[in-house]
């Protein structure tokens, strides 16, 4: 194993325990790092990995009360705000390493148990990121969006480096599927499962039936899934879309319960519930689902209008049917606020929040107040900086304010 | 009042037990760079630190047997390339072999490749070399081979090798004074790996190569042509 000079490299640490956190930052120290960042939850890196490029992530699974290590690393890799030529290292327990190698979908590349000593994570880091320099060409390619090179690279890497065949593998697994190569990666899939029972390669297989249209097949691989891997909770997303196509929206929206049950902090699985629930008229499940993702929109990569306007809409639906609870209202309001101070430089948005405003207080019999926000609607769109409401819209609030 | 399962009590027990050694780990640690090499006690600060990473050793051990007696463990296999699973072995477990002044060494083909659960045999090895670090006398020797679609890593010694009646039916004995658990743990970790419904196995044997004990975990491969 070659030596690895850490000291051009820049690594990011991110553990809440102050103990463990000057010990790990001392051994980075001793072994050559001399950039290190410091976070103490998935909140605080998140900032940082938006505005700084890192080598190697070192992050605890127990992050205390947010976000834990894997929801990060799940997060910062599905948004891409962290390259794959990144080395993500995990810090675990006994008892948190079974979540993390159940995660299947997004793994870190390495983990470490605790306790452990400054050879045992300079040895680790070390291979690290020998492994990420083999395969240093197909994570270019992977981060271009280029899978065909991608493809192409790993085929080399595994003919050079069979301990890396797994890897490989999978990358061009799923790369294939990115290509709409469906049929390619299912024999690929099929063919390691018929060696070796690797979670990744059954979920590849679902995926594959997934995207052949081949629901039925489908829903069997991802219920396999859920029975080997008790921590898999992605398989319930897949079900619950495969029930979406299939028209049982009922059954989706029940698969997504159970699934929050067991992993309340998915900002996107809650969007999904709170749309389900919405296109089911279930408003009162959806207002729940959109007001938990606003909550975890706040420092997350999914801090986008959509989670705050549909938290709006869930609440003007509740209004259909009766004036809001105080409590309800103060919800409306909070959330309100948030869309004023971040999304409101949008046509769209603007006329979204002030529709939706105007439900809850034609709700509220107050017409007064629904009417000047109504004026104050045509007034931005006089001025070009808000999208016009529909007839529709129109011609219920002319009947509502009886003029 | 319900009734409680007293092994998930014990298991989370230990899981707190465990996590206490590693933080007393880390205050050693601390101890150890403060007080400088040529400290009279550091000698003794070693020890107790060997005998730390020891107890937290076996208490993980305890952990995977309770999952894998009660059914609640995840087999998570991958391929790795034993070069480097068994370096990363006798690195971890260097500094005992040292304390003890033993030799601890490995052996393989460099381009041997298995497919295997890496914590679970982490943890049988370890499990393994502690128990013949109580009986060699002078050498501990780990190596793997292929053989017929089995991988087989072997745990050898040069101490005075398994009793005639430990051979038999007596697996109690293997671990003189203890009750047997490293090997039921060794046993439940082999059979865990399963390939087209052929179970993995351990045997316990004489060494050929040191003439002590021989421990050899035998895990099922796919066959080359599906390979």
């Amino acid at each position: 194993m070659a030596q690895q000079d850490f000291s051009k490299k820049k690594a990011l640490l991110i553990e809440d325990m102050a103990e463990a956190r000057i010990m790990q930052r001392k051994m980075l120290t001793d072994f050559g790092f001399t950039s290190i960042d410091i976070a103490m939850k998935a909140e605080t890196a998140i900032e940082l990995l938006r505005n700084k490029s890192f080598d190697v992530i070192l992050s605890d699974y127990n992050l205390g009360n947010g976000k834990d290590g894997q929801q990060l690393l799940e997060e910062v890799r599905h948004s891409k705000l962290i390259p794959n030529t990144a080395t993500y290292l995990m810090v675990t327990a006994e008892t948190s390493i079974e979540m993390v190698m159940g995660a299947i979908e997004y793994q870190p590349d390495g983990y470490i148990t605790k306790p452990f000593s400054q050879a045992v994570l300079q040895r680790r880091l070390s291979k690290l990121l020998e492994t990420k320099e083999r395969l240093y060409k197909v994570n270019v390619a992977l981060d271009a969006n280029n899978f065909e090179e991608a493809i192409i690279a790993a085929k080399q890497v595994m003919e050079k480096y069979p301990s890396l065949i797994g890897k490989c593998e999978r990358i061009i697994g799923e790369s294939l599927l990115e290509i709409k190569e469906y049929k390619k990666a299912l024999s690929l899939f099929k063919k390691t499962l018929k060696s070796r029972k690797m979670p990744w390669a059954l979920f590849g297989k679902a995926k594959s039936y997934f995207l052949m249209g081949e629901l039925d097949k489908a829903e069997q691989n991802f219920r396999q899934l859920m029975l080997d891997n008790r921590f898999f909770v992605s398989a319930y997303d897949w079900l619950a879309k495969i029930q979406v196509i299939q028209g049982k929206c009922e059954e989706a929206q029940a698969t997504l319960i159970e699934a929050i049950g067991r992993s309340p902090k998915n900002i996107l699985r809650q969007m999904e519930l709170g749309n389900i629930s919405l296109s089911l008229n279930d408003s009162t499940t959806a207002e729940m689902s959109f007001r938990r993702a606003v909550f975890l929109a706040k420092y997350s990569c999914y801090n986008t209008a959509d989670v705050y306007l549909k938290h709006l809409e869930s609440l003007a639906r509740i209004s259909d049917s009766g004036p809001l609870l105080p409590r309800q209202k103060d919800n409306f309001n909070s959330t309100l606020k948030k869309v004023h101070e971040s999304f409101f430089d949008d046509q769209n948005n603007k006329a979204k929040a002030y529709s939706y405003e105007i439900d809850i207080y034609l709700a509220d019999n107050d017409i007064s107040t629904a009417k000047q926000i109504f004026e104050a609607w045509l007034s931005e769109v006089k001025s070009g900086s808000a999208i016009a409401p529909t007839q529709q819209q129109s011609s219920v609030y002319a009947k509502s304010f009886g003029s | 009042m319900k009734k409680i399962d007293i092994s998930t009590i014990l298991a989370s027990a230990i899981h707190e037990s465990k996590n206490q050694v590693g933080t007393l780990l880390y205050q050693l640690q601390s101890l150890k760079d403060a007080m400088g090499s040529k400290d009279s006690n550091q000698k003794k600060i070693i020890q107790i630190e060997e005998s730390l990473k020891k107890l937290n050793d076996e208490w993980v051990e305890y952990l995977y047997l309770y999952r894998l007696a009660s059914d609640g463990y995840d087999l998570h296999v991958d391929t790795f390339l034993l070069d480097e699973f068994l370096d990363d072995q006798v690195f971890a477990l260097q500094p005992s072999a040292i304390a003890k002044s033993l030799e601890l060494e490995y052996s393989c083909d460099t381009n041997l490749t298995g497919i295997f659960d890496e914590r679970l045999m982490t943890a049988v090895v370890s499990t393994a070399v502690y128990n013949a670090l109580r009986f060699a006398k002078s050498k501990i020797l780990i190596s793997a081979k292929q053989e017929n679609n089995f991988l087989i890593i072997a745990i050898e010694d040069d101490g005075e090798g398994f009793k005639q009646a430990d051979t038999d039916e007596q697996p109690e004995e293997f671990l003189e004074g203890n009750t047997g658990l490293g090997l039921y743990f060794a046993e439940l970790s082999a059979t865990a790996h399963v390939v087209n419904d052929v179970r993995g196995f351990i045997k316990k044997e004489s060494s050929q190569n040191l003439g002590g004990a021989s421990l050899t975990v035998c895990l099922p491969q796919p066959a080359d042509e599906e390979f």
